[in-house]
């Protein structure tokens, strides 16, 4: 009995998600649990396991980005005729964008570029036709023949108007999505892209450049700091002496066991504000829908630049952990991180975020909210400076931090006495204890 | 001002041109004594007597043909053919001698002659009694066609048309004849060539002419509780069309739907659409939606005549149309 791989959902939230490619081809063996393909969703890249152990009969989605439910492979018995399931499929595939639904005609192997390029005879979804003119009701409507699909999604379809503004205003109708009947862009929607920010300041285009596209990872950080742009923010700054900060961490790894993971300043630091924000929960909370979550653990967020852009892969419960296992779990994530390998478990949960750019030598910077966490913080590099102890000016280790705070979940005052025990605990790390 | 039904608004202007100049007769089956099948010239025949207000045999070539006679001997007539379906049989006096005079003559004979007519739908007359003909005439050139929708608009153009130097089809509809309209207290004569907005708006142009100027304005209304807003132009006067309010309006409103009781293949709308598409094309949103009445013989049976002409809610749903999203 041969079964339908579906787009699974891999965390909440998820609709939908990128096909990257298939790591079994049409007619290999599957076991269950084997992996079946690369799924690129808006936050990890994650290898899909099969649910069910058989012959992979046909690769329904090839790539592309597809809703969670779209059946994407058909896996049963070496030889079963798939054929009715697989125009059940199709039909409910139904929404799935052309580019995609195309590829459900590909031929078994890997189609060479001419046939690729070649008219597909049968396209699965043929356009709708023109709406009936309700008032030729009655009338013998000559069939229309349908244009070939394929002309179809290359050519925009924009109204007369739609297409005098985007002259006028040097939009590109490409790139705008149209709202009008059957996705027609109309004049709203070229004006709507014409007064948005970015692409109205485009400067000529320049002989020598790079165009990128946006992977799904680098359009959720981009969506969702442009959202964490219209919180209220307000940011509170301490510099704080690290001469005990750093020689507790070089005591740590002298005292460290062979075959462990070597404690960075980081690791220690995650530690301490883990201590910190137990013990001011405004600043280890969410605000989610007008509410505010106030967490008892500590689950820290470490900013870490992946390949694909900027990840928050969590550390669990960071207060209650040994700076031995957040550095091993720190390694971890930041390994697989690198390797695109996180999975979207690695990065839910977090109640706040540490983002660290000391290691480039930037000495404090402002660090943008990560939401629905209320309070980031940004730790600059540990340098030498000129401080005054006690009446006379010594040179010290410092480090400085900023706190970003959502001002519609903390007060300047909270923030601030979250901020002074961090300091406290940097100075002297027993202090957490 | 005082108000008239759209039947005394043409009696009034009929009588007044009796009245005041002595060039113009009317001429038409049953319109003396009985006062006209619809009874548009009761009374007529008592003020103005037989040589004025003149019955015909049931001759529609000889009621224009005789038309055409006495306009080019400098009289102003105007002739009934009681039903627009009958003008087939005055076709060949209109298309070819009426309209063409003027020009083949080099200008030295006008037909300043006035054809009323009515038709439309709406009362059972069945296929032969109730066509909208209008669109036939608008392809003549040297004619001249008008479709008025309300009672000052119909006293005012029927005014214009008698004193027109040119063969005029003037158009009335069946069911108009009893609607009340407030009209000036003095006729004032109606340019021919100017349409009139009834109803501003800016999402929407709606041109109407006849009955669906009503039906066109009922739309309106129910459009704009949905916030859709509707612009009702009539072009009254169909040749000559007043390309530039209507295409003005367009450009306004950036989309447009055209509505009229006759069937919409070949009909007044096309013509509409294709003035408007090369006059607005750059302004235009949608595609131009056209309602007219279903493309089959008119059904005797009242259900069935209701649903193959159109009415408001057609007008709305192409209104809607036209703003529809994806």
């Amino acid at each position: 009995m041969a079964t339908e791989v579906k787009l699974p959902r891999l965390g909440q939230g998820m609709e939908s998600g990128t096909i990257v490619r298939w790591l079994k081809t049409e007619g290999e063996a599957v076991a269950k649990g084997e992996p079946l393909f690369e799924l690129d969703t808006d936050k990890v890249t994650q290898e899909v396991e099969a649910d069910s152990a058989g012959t992979l009969l046909k690769i329904v989605v090839s790539d592309g980005e597809v809703d969670v439910g779209t059946t994407v492979g058909i896996i049963g018995s070496e030889g079963e005729d798939v054929s009715a399931l697989l125009a059940d499929a199709q039909s409910g595939n139904g929404d799935v964008p052309a580019a995609t639904a195309e590829t459900t005609a590909a031929t078994p192997e890997p189609a060479s570029a001419t046939e690729a390029a070649a008219p597909r005879q049968a396209e699965p979804q043929p356009p709708p036709p023109p709406q009936a003119d309700s008032s030729a009701q009655g009338e013998a409507v000559a069939a229309q023949p349908a244009p070939p699909a394929r002309a179809e999604s290359e050519r925009v379809k924009a109204s007369p108007l739609a297409r005098r503004i985007a002259r006028e205003r040097g939009v590109d109708l490409a790139g705008i999505g149209g709202t009008g009947p059957e996705g027609r862009v109309i004049a709203e929607d070229v004006e709507r892209a014409a007064s948005a920010p970015a692409p109205a300041a485009a400067p000529a285009p320049l002989q020598d450049v790079e165009v990128v596209e946006l992977t799904s990872t680098r359009k959720t950080i981009a969506r969702r700091l442009t959202e964490a742009w219209s919180a209220p923010v307000f940011q509170l700054t301490v510099t704080a002496d690290a001469t005990e900060l750093v020689a507790t961490r070089e005591r740590m790894v002298e005292l460290m066991r062979e075959g462990y993971t070597k404690p960075t300043v980081s690791d220690v630091l995650t530690r301490l504000v883990a201590a910190a924000l137990v013990r001011h929960r405004p600043v280890n909370a969410n605000f989610v829908d007008g509410k505010l979550h106030r967490f008892a653990a500590a689950n820290v967020g470490l900013a870490v630049a992946a390949p694909a852009g900027l990840v928050v892969p969590v550390i669990r419960n960071a207060d209650g952990k040994s700076v031995q296992q957040i550095a091993a779990d720190r390694a971890d994530i930041v390994s697989r991180a690198r390797d695109g390998k996180l999975q979207l478990a690695d990065l839910e949960g977090g109640t706040f975020t540490i983002s660290n750019l000391g290691m480039y030598g930037i000495e404090e910077f402002v660090a943008v909210l990560n939401p629905p966490q209320v309070a980031i913080l940004a730790v600059g590099s540990i340098e030498d400076r000129p401080t005054a102890i006690d009446g006379v000016v010594e040179i010290v280790p410092t480090m400085t931090m900023t706190l970003t705070c959502d001002h519609r979940a903390i007060d300047g005052s909270e923030g601030a006495e979250f901020l002074r025990d961090v300091k406290a605990f940097v100075e002297s790390p027993a202090l957490a204890l | 001002m005082p108000e008239l039904t759209y039947r005394e608004a043409v009696r009034d202007a009929l009588g007044k041109a009796l009245r005041e100049d002595d060039s113009v007769f009317i001429m038409g089956e049953d319109i003396a004594e009985m006062g006209g099948s619809m009874a548009v010239t009761q009374g007529l025949l008592e003020e103005f007597g037989p040589g004025r207000v003149r019955n015909t045999p049931i001759s529609e070539m000889a009621i224009v043909g005789s038309g055409i006679g006495a306009a080019i001997q400098g009289m102003r007539p105007i002739v009934e053919i009681m039903y627009e379906d009958f003008l087939t049989i005055s076709m060949e006096q209109l298309v070819n001698q009426a309209a063409k005079h003027r020009t083949m003559s080099g200008g030295q004979v006008k037909v300043p002659l006035t054809i009323r007519t009515q038709g439309g739908a709406g009362w059972s007359p069945g296929a032969q009694h109730a066509q909208q003909l209008e669109a036939w005439f608008v392809h003549v050139p040297g004619l001249k066609v008008i479709f008025a929708s309300t009672p000052e608009d119909v006293r005012g153009l029927l005014w214009s048309a008698i004193y027109d130097d040119n063969p005029v089809v003037f158009f009335e509809h069946r069911t108009l004849y009893p609607i009340k309209g407030e009209v000036p207290d003095e006729l004032e004569p109606i340019p021919l060539g100017k349409a009139r907005i009834h109803r501003e708006g800016s999402d929407v142009t709606v041109v109407a002419t006849g009955r669906l100027v009503h039906e066109s304005l009922q739309a309106a209304e129910e459009a704009e509780k949905d916030g859709i807003s509707v612009e009702v132009v009539d072009p009254r006067t169909l040749l000559p069309l007043d390309e530039e309010a209507i295409v003005g309006s367009v450009r306004k409103t950036t989309r447009c739907v055209t509505a009229h009781e006759a069937v919409t293949r070949g009909g007044f709308g096309a013509e509409l659409a294709a003035v408007i598409q090369h006059g607005a094309f750059d302004w235009l949103d949608a595609p131009i939606e056209r309602v007219g009445a279903a493309f089959a013989p008119l059904a005797f049976a009242p259900g069935m005549e209701q649903w193959a002409v159109p009415h408001a809610d057609d007008v709305l749903a192409a209104i809607r149309r036209t703003v529809a999203r994806s």
